[in-house]
């Protein structure tokens, strides 16, 4: 059914290719983040900038899609909230991966970070999965379920942190403020997609 | 779907000449169920105190929780797996040992624990991407 009132134009084919490009685009680049963590490789690091950039153009695509008439108006808020969702999962990994570039991280922390930037790779793939899945007209339940269980997986994870940051001796403080600035950002990526699926939630039923 | 993206990093050591009080003192503040035994000089290998070992062990037999050194209640040997072992192998070293929770080891280092609700969550997952 939701196939059937989404795709009935080129301008709403055009439209979700975009936003299933732009849900690809976030999957690469946690992946890339989390390599990047994973073996201290800055320069692998970078790229998340740029795919970040090219989320940004496939952003504007689909916003411009929308606004030259795709979907039915009282569909149009909702994709639109879950665009700007997604693309704010952007910013944050963006944000991490710049200012990882003034850290040495290392040890027990470094193990956490890592294991957080695999959730969050782990969410962004179920995030492409619920959307495929709502455009085949499926059930969503298993799905945003899936991304909850692993928000609050993460949500634990942030508290152990915050404990573990306040053993760590920084030399002064923009090593201080760099440390705590990349962590607000890794973990707040789990809210931000955990929010994208509820968008995605809200249209499928939305549909019924 | 393997265990190291799903276990919980947080472990929690205590000696094991602590008194079973210590001990549900530590997993009360902790919000915790279980506490890796440190091994000793009398028990050499590390064990596992969890809240059924206290509430079966001591609690249940009005023994007081001041005067019961924490490894004579801690069960022996951990259950230990690589981080690479899938979730569902886990659950069938579980079920097979009877145990609700089987540490993540690499060499002697412990680097988690996957219990029983982790083994649930996880299955939720593999469906979610079937």
């Amino acid at each position: 059914m939701f196939k059937e009132l989404l795709s009935f134009g080129k301008k709403e084919q055009k439209a979700l290719d975009h936003m299933t490009r732009h849900v690809q685009l976030l999957c690469s680049a946690c992946e890339a983040f989390r390599e990047a963590l994973e073996k201290r490789d800055f320069r692998l690091m970078e790229t998340v900038g740029d795919l970040e950039r090219e989320g940004d153009i496939v952003r504007r695509e689909i916003i411009g899609n929308i606004y030259e008439g795709a979907f039915l108006p009282y569909l149009r808020p909702n994709l639109l909230k879950f665009v700007e969702t997604v693309d704010e999962v952007f910013d944050l990994l963006k944000a991490a991966s710049r200012y990882y570039r003034d850290l040495v991280l290392e040890g027990e922390i470094l193990y956490e970070c890592t294991r957080i930037a695999v959730l969050n790779l782990r969410m962004a793939e179920m995030l492409y999965i619920t959307f495929q899945a709502m455009l085949k007209g499926e059930a969503l339940k298993d799905k945003t379920l899936a991304i909850r269980i692993y928000e609050k997986k993460v949500d634990d994870m942030k508290v152990y942190i915050s404990k573990v940051l306040r053993g760590i001796r920084v030399q002064d403080f923009w090593e201080g403020k760099a440390l705590s600035d990349f962590i607000s950002n890794l973990v707040g990526i789990s809210d931000e997609i955990e929010d994208a699926s509820d968008c995605l939630d809200i249209i499928n039923v939305s549909m019924k | 779907m393997e265990v190291q993206e799903f276990m919980t990093s947080k472990v929690e050591y205590i000696d094991g000449d602590a008194s079973v009080y210590d001990a549900i003192e530590r997993m009360v503040d902790k919000r915790i169920r279980s506490l890796v035994v440190k091994p000793s000089k009398r028990e050499k290998m590390p064990g596992v105190v969890t809240a059924r070992d206290v509430v079966f062990r001591v609690l249940a037999k009005h023994l007081d929780p001041g005067s019961v050194r924490v490894a004579e209640i801690a069960s022996r040997p951990l259950y230990c797996m690589a981080k690479g072992t899938s979730v569902l192998d886990a659950a069938s070293i579980m079920e097979e040992k009877g145990v609700a929770r089987v540490f993540v080891c690499e060499g002697e280092q412990i680097l988690g624990v996957f219990s029983l609700i982790d083994a649930m969550q996880s299955s939720l997952i593999l469906r979610a991407r079937k």
